[in-house]
């Protein structure tokens, strides 16, 4: 025989302030472990889901970014027919020869950052088929004219649409906003190639390129095709597999968020245990009484888990219930937080305490209540009825 | 009052598993703190430590990787009250291409390239050897570390900008633990590049060297204003500045790492006012008892006070000794992850210690005096009339 749900409740709404204490430790450790996992899941979801596995990037090799490389005309008008290489409606290849430029953008507060503007020609769209004109519309070719993703016109002085902003050595009007479904093209700002090209006064027009792959053709290939070719030293690899690597300056960051989560949860269950220890003490003659009339062990055990675990619960409700708009407003007041000191461009990332963040943080609190209660648990089912009863 | 610590350490040890998990949580929270506050601190004291020269950048105002000519440099080096100046150009340069650039690598000009930045102190005898040997390279102490690299070795780069590998000559170190840089001469590059047919008369940046702090400002004036309306307007500023606004991306994780401190610290509160509370519930009656036999409330208060705050001290000391430990497999990590830039040295300074001991005393008193003053106030006799 169970003791009924109510027991374990109104045991916790009896003391209200030990309750109420415990709950807000746990609640803390819930909106620190999911603002910090937030952070994580929120980088790695911008860049993870930046590309599409059928492009490749094609940069000089060794370049781990789009910034630094440089890539020679002839190589570009080779590429294109290579075997593999997809091909649109019209039997144009989808080569899109881009020229990155990394010019300071500046930030209502002030902030200098260096903001990736990808100079790119008809094709683009064409190539990157995540990317699309969300506001406005796309550029037209030498007229001055930029299109910027959604996190760039947030984040910058004169970057939203139909403003002129000064960049690089030039004005610019915005006359589109690009939206790729949160990936890191929304941190970007495409502008024609050749006219990136006379503002950054580059000789060589185009710093890299993407390709998409044909169905149907050897992905593979087409790469061991390009980077053998003795001509240029040049490096490919899936789009994918190139913003999955720059993901990788998260890991550190990852290391740091389990040991906060690990550490701050076994703090927790040390607040716990204290509180649910307290009320075993607290209700030694009840738990005697109880056992008196006849209730087993489980049945205590059970209620006094329950307890602990509904601590917990309740520590979890409160913390995810403060995180997700805490996380949403620290990311409006700061226009989004900034990160890629490796590729030397700003990736702007909206912070969001997602449903993942969310799960593992409700795990975390699992954790607790179980860590919390099974000792003191134990300890009530164990007393014996004559002695717990003396002892009242 | 002294005479009272071993009363007081007597009530802690009463309930020994209840202090050792209050103890154990406190120790945990605190350690968190310490290592969490690394990362700001680590950021300002890389500022601070720049703040002291007087050296500027100067860069073309589109942004760093926009260039100015290379003639700029003799131009630079005639204002009045600069002491000396060299550039500075990205090589890019990857020991292995497949890895990509695993740290930061400059041409630079090496006649003048020491006396800029005399105040790393870097051995005259390397910068001598530095100066005088085409394929000399001084290469910071991370990297060498990071490398396994010994003055005198042969290392080439191939580098991810321009089309060429170099084999250069470590001539010495720069000795600073954590700086990853490398420093080879500019006219090494310009030689492999005009083999190749590239004219290489671009560069990236150029420090000036200005010993008298006053004449900073004029000279970055005087500098701008030289290039003004040209191809390449520049820009100047301090040290400080240039970095600042180079790391100013991170300040958004710099937020979140500080509000996450202060939930952890807010989480010591509360675990140790819950202690509290529950050690001072459980005494009422004795209290009662030490009152009406005539001690006074103030007293009482004090010990109830000092039991919790020294806990939350000694849980404090053990959580910032064990900060050490935590950050040192975080650099570890974070060695091979230069991402974060100067937040990732997770070096725990004496200072932050310090400051974790009077935050772990501080909250031991916040979190005792609620429920010990209430319990030191208590009438004796109400409290025997509900307790017998």
């Amino acid at each position: 025989m169970a003791l009924p749900i109510g027991y374990p409740l109104r045991n916790l709404a009896h003391r209200r302030l030990r309750t109420g204490l415990t709950v807000v430790v746990i609640a803390l450790v819930v909106i620190a472990t999911t603002l910090f996992l937030g952070l994580v899941s929120s980088l790695r979801r911008t860049l993870v889901s930046s590309g599409s596995p059928d492009n490749l990037v094609v940069l000089r090799k060794g370049s781990d970014n789009d910034g630094s490389s440089q890539l020679p005309l002839e190589a570009y008008q080779a590429l294109r027919f290579f075997d593999g290489v997809a091909k649109d409606g019209q039997g144009e290849p989808l080569v899109s020869p881009e020229l990155v430029v990394q010019p300071f953008f500046f930030t209502a507060d002030g902030g200098r950052e260096n903001v990736l503007v990808r100079g790119v020609e008809a094709q683009a769209l064409g190539v990157h088929d995540e990317v699309r004109i969300a506001e406005g519309r796309m550029f037209e070719p030498s007229k001055g004219e930029a299109v910027v993703g959604r996190g760039v016109a947030s984040r910058y002085l004169g970057a939203e649409l139909g403003q002129e902003m000064r960049f690089g050595r030039g004005r610019w009007k915005i006359v589109g906003i690009l939206e790729s479904g949160g990936s890191s093209f929304e941190s970007e700002v495409w502008v024609d190639a050749r006219e990136l090209a006379a503002d950054a006064r580059r000789a060589i027009p185009y710093s890299g390129l993407r390709l998409k792959v044909a169905p149907g053709a050897d992905r593979d290939a087409l790469i061991r095709r390009i980077e053998d070719d003795s001509r240029w030293t040049l490096g490919a690899k899936p789009e994918t597999d190139y913003y999955a690597k720059q993901a990788e300056s998260a890991n550190l960051f990852y290391v740091l968020v389990v040991g906060l989560a690990v550490l701050a949860g076994i703090g927790a269950v040390f607040g716990a245990t204290n509180t649910m220890y307290a009320a075993v003490q607290a209700r030694t003659a009840e738990i005697g009484t109880l056992r008196a009339l006849g209730f087993p062990r489980s049945a205590v055990l059970q209620a006094f888990l329950f307890e602990s675990m509904a601590l917990a619960g309740l520590g979890l409700v409160v913390g995810v219930a403060i995180s997700v708009p805490l996380a949403f407003a620290v990311s409006q007041a700061l226009g989004g937080i900034g990160f890629g000191m490796s590729t030397f461009s700003t990736s702007v990332i909206t912070l969001r305490v997602g449903g993942f963040d969310i799960a593992i943080a409700g795990i975390l609190a699992l954790a607790i209540g179980l860590g919390g209660g099974l000792a003191p648990a134990w300890r009530a089912a164990q007393l014996r009825p004559v002695e717990a009863l003396r002892k009242g | 009052m002294i005479r009272f610590i071993p009363f007081v350490w007597r009530n802690l040890l009463r309930n020994k598993l209840r202090s050792l998990l209050t103890g154990s949580a406190i120790m945990l929270a605190i350690s968190l703190v310490c290592v969490l506050r690394t990362m700001p601190d680590g950021f300002d004291q890389f500022l601070n430590s720049l703040a002291k020269n007087s050296r500027i950048s100067i860069h073309n105002t589109a942004g760093i990787v926009y260039g100015m000519p290379y003639a700029y440099l003799a131009r630079v080096r005639t204002v009045p009250g600069v002491v000396a100046a060299a550039s500075w150009s990205w090589f890019g340069g990857a020991v292995d291409r497949d890895k990509g650039v695993g740290f930061p690598n400059f041409a630079v000009d090496a006649d003048s390239i020491g006396v800029v930045f005399e105040d790393l102190g870097i051995d005259p005898a390397a910068i001598e050897h530095f100066r005088t040997h085409r394929d000399g390279a001084l290469v910071g102490r991370q990297t060498m570390k990071r490398n396994g690299w010994k003055v005198g070795d042969e290392i080439t780069l191939g580098s991810t900008v321009y089309p060429v590998d170099l084999t250069f000559r470590i001539s010495g170190e720069i000795p600073e633990d954590r700086d990853p840089r490398m420093w080879f001469q500019r006219v090494y590059l310009e030689e492999a590049l005009k083999a190749q047919g590239i004219q290489a008369d671009q560069v990236g940046m150029i420090w000036a060297r200005i010993d008298q702090a006053e004449l900073v400002p004029g000279v970055m004036k005087q500098i701008d204003d030289m290039f003004r309306n040209s191809e390449a307007e520049t820009e100047s500023e301090t040290e400080k500045s240039f970095f600042q606004n180079f790391f100013g991306v991170l300040e958004g994780l710099i937020v979140v790492v500080m509000i996450v401190t202060w939930l952890v610290t807010a989480c010591i509160v509360f675990i140790a006012a819950n202690t509290a509370s529950m050690a001072v519930r459980e005494r009422l009656r004795e209290l009662a008892v030490l009152k009406a036999i005539g001690f006074n409330w103030r007293l009482l208060f004090g010990t109830l006070l000092a039991e919790a705050t020294l806990l939350s001290t000694v849980a404090g000391a053990c959580g910032a000794l064990l900060s050490l430990g935590l950050t040192r497999i975080l650099a570890n990590q974070a060695a091979a992850n230069p991402a974060m830039g100067p937040l990732s040295g997770f070096v725990v300074t004496n200072w932050l210690l310090v400051q974790a001991l009077f935050i772990a005393f501080f909250i031991g008193i916040i979190s005792g005096v609620v429920p010990s003053f209430g319990a030191a106030r208590r009438s004796v006799a109400t409290t025997l009339r509900e307790v017998f």
